[in-house]
């Protein structure tokens, strides 16, 4: 009855097709179980879009010198999706940062990444930030990626992808683990990976047969807003960093920018091991569904909040000189996990939990789009 | 139809939660229905008691969406450092800065100072016709009499300032001791609307408030204008004087022909008090060199532990 596969992949984000593909070269045969009805939809392309070069963690410097490694080989395999032709400014902001200047210079000189010194005045209005460096770092465009996956595993006889799939259990049957869909079918493989990102812990939550250690995260709904940059700005992404401020970048390559701001983005969070929030309620059954042991998709739902758009353009435009300007487009709503322990000394490592072996169970979850390769050890 | 301004609310909190639920009562409908976007920045200056209980509890339970932000404070700062920690946290075109969370003015007064500052002022002030403590009108004839710009301060209840004086204020310069002054000071056009208190409440002071603020009007007076030049020039000058008149008197003692061992007590005096004269301009100097200090090197005014954000609904 059941099919059988080498390995069973959940969640087809950046992840799941990264490993999907790791495997299938390998020879293995994979299938991939998704909810949604393509690759992609949620967090791998809902996001600021940005390959972490390290400049995000002053706090914590490995962090910052394991995405910088990462960062090499990113671009080097998948530079035919990276937009790269831009000036990406970090500055420092005079008031509310938990990083002056002084520091964020020394840090990147330890960590070895490129930091040279500009003037805020150019950027910024008088009063707002102590210091401006030009820094390298990258945006990457999730559509193409998305295209290249699905071209290379779509030619691939070994590789195969469920979508709109609603998953029931997984029950640990000697070596193996059993999947059965709400719609009865089944799947068993000695290998599941769990790659859903914000259903990281509602996946576990299914299982059966192994003991469930459940990720400590919090959950944001957040907010990215794209936006069509003034001429100045096309060619311009600004990140005033490490406390209460906004981000404004080039994003992938669609010729718009993305805006995010540390207060505003994201609008509601739930401290529940399984994301449970106010606006799950009436929609249980509704088109997409989504419950606390089920997310839908946030940016189709028909309940997603408000644009925080007049908020975080303010704030953007308290900082930036008026010649940058920009202009609302969209906003693209995801629901972002956040490992609990990793606020203190922002080092936000990839974490990737064995849950069983002989028949393997693993999770991981990552907010970093170039720490994928942790994975190659465990596949 | 409603305004298209996006407004920033920011108040100061210390241990004053009693009055908060009534301020936002009052308050919030008015900005509500007047505002289409409009914030409200919570500077908690080390509150002790249960005011951030007060405001959670209260914002979770209102019908208006509105997007509250606090700035804790690391510890106690003051009134002074504490909003001009909430006012750069502000992203509003115009900010309204509520020093007291005490009502004693019809809510409408708040729209009335916005058209005020529509009508071509930056920085409007709402203030009391009420009698002022002692002190107060002491320091406010004092300090308009001496200031050494052209702005006129006086008691205020509340104020609305532009941004656009805002960036002119962090033009000017880093260190903005006392708000009321710098705002009154930037050159740019100021108002105020005085208003009749409605109940006779008088605002209870901590006695740590309250040295501050003793603290706060001597910075003023030495920032913003020349009455410490004044006295240092009186002191000085009557230092010269007296050693003038010291000195005729020791001559007249030699011509007289008295023997100059009896002059020893004339000359201690002089002595002691000529040193005296010393210390006291050394104090005044010192005074000086402290605040060129902050206006120098105080990078950091003030330090804040934690910004959060608390949802509605």
């Amino acid at each position: 009855m059941a099919q059988h596969y080498d390995k069973i992949i959940i969640g087809a984000g950046l992840y799941g097709l990264y490993a999907a593909d790791f495997c299938v070269r390998k020879g293995e045969r994979v299938l991939v179980l998704e909810y949604d009805n393509a690759p992609f939809q949620r967090a791998t392309y809902i996001n600021q879009a940005r390959v972490h070069m390290g400049y995000h963690y002053p706090r914590s410097l490995t962090t910052a010198i394991k995405s910088a490694g990462y960062f090499r080989r990113f671009y080097e395999d998948f530079g035919f999706c990276i937009h790269d032709r831009f000036d990406q400014i970090y500055a420092t902001s005079e008031k509310f940062s938990w990083t002056n200047a002084k520091q964020f210079q020394e840090f990147c000189a330890a960590a070895g990444i490129k930091c040279l010194e500009t003037s805020p005045g150019r950027y910024f209005n008088p009063g707002m930030c102590d210091g401006a460096f030009l820094t390298e770092e990258y945006t990457y465009d999730a559509k193409i990626l998305q295209a290249y996956y699905e071209d290379r595993l779509k030619e691939n006889q070994n590789a195969e992808m469920l979508f709109g799939v609603r998953l029931h259990k997984i029950e640990k049957d000697g070596r193996i683990f059993r999947i059965t869909l709400e719609d009865k079918k089944t799947f068993d493989a000695p290998f599941v990976l769990n790659a859903t990102y914000a259903s990281v812990n509602q996946i576990i939550h299914k299982t059966d047969g192994i003991e469930k250690t459940f990720f400590d995260i919090k959950y944001e709904l957040c907010e990215i807003i794209l936006c069509r940059p003034s001429q100045l700005l096309q060619d311009t992404g600004i990140t005033v960093m490490d406390g209460p401020f906004f981000s404004i970048m080039p994003f992938g390559k669609t010729g718009l920018h993305s805006l995010t701001s540390v207060t505003f983005t994201p609008h509601v969070t739930s401290y529940e091991s399984i994301p449970s929030f106010g606006c799950q309620r009436g929609i249980e059954t509704e088109y997409m569904g989504c419950s606390p042991g089920k997310l839908g998709n946030c940016n189709t739902c028909i309940h997603k909040p408000d644009s925080a758009w007049p908020y975080m353009s303010h704030l953007a435009d308290k900082f930036l000189k008026p010649e940058y300007a920009y202009s609302y487009v969209e906003s693209l709503y995801s629901m972002k996990p956040i490992l609990k322990s990793s606020e203190v000394d922002d080092s936000r490592p990839t974490a990737i939990r064995v849950m069983s072996t002989s028949p393997t169970f693993i999770s991981v979850l990552s907010g970093k789009i170039n720490t994928v390769y942790d994975l190659d050890e465990y596949l | 139809m409603k305004d298209k301004k996006f407004i920033s609310l920011v108040i100061y909190l210390h241990n004053n939660g009693a009055c908060l639920k009534h301020f936002l009562d009052q308050v919030l409908p008015v900005c509500d229905k007047k505002f289409e976007q409009y914030e409200l920045i919570c500077v908690d200056d080390g509150c002790t008691d249960n005011t951030m209980d007060i405001l959670r509890e209260y914002i979770s339970k209102i019908q208006i969406g509105i997007m509250v932000n606090v700035a804790h404070m690391s510890f106690f700062h003051g009134l002074e450092s504490s909003m001009n920690a909430g006012r750069d946290l502000a992203i509003g075109d115009f900010v309204y800065e509520f020093d007291s969370i005490l009502v004693d003015y019809d809510p409408a007064i708040i729209l009335s100072v916005y058209e005020k500052l529509l009508e071509g002022n930056d920085i409007v002030a709402a203030s009391s016709r009420g009698k002022l403590r002692f002190t107060s009108r002491i320091f406010y004839a004092l300090y308009n009499k001496t200031s050494r710009g052209s702005g006129k301060i006086g008691p205020e209840t509340f104020r609305l300032v532009s941004r656009r004086a805002i960036n002119r204020i962090k033009a000017m310069g880093h260190y903005i001791p006392y708000r009321k002054a710098v705002y009154r000071n930037c050159g740019l056009c100021a108002a105020t609307i005085s208003y009749d208190s409605i109940h006779q409440g008088t605002g209870r002071q901590h006695s740590a408030a309250a040295s501050e603020r003793t603290s706060l009007a001597f910075d003023s007076f030495i920032y913003f204008t020349n009455v410490m030049e004044r006295i240092s020039t009186i002191v000085s000058g009557a230092f010269l004087l007296l050693s003038v008149g010291m000195g005729l008197y020791t001559i007249s003692d030699i011509f007289n022909k008295n023997k100059p061992v009896e002059g020893w007590l004339s000359t201690m005096s002089f002595l002691s008090l000529g040193f005296f004269g010393v210390f006291a301009l050394l104090t005044i100097i010192l005074k000086y060199l402290s605040v060129m200090l902050n206006l120098i090197f105080k990078q950091q005014q003030y330090l804040v532990s934690d910004i959060e954000k608390i949802v509605s609904r």
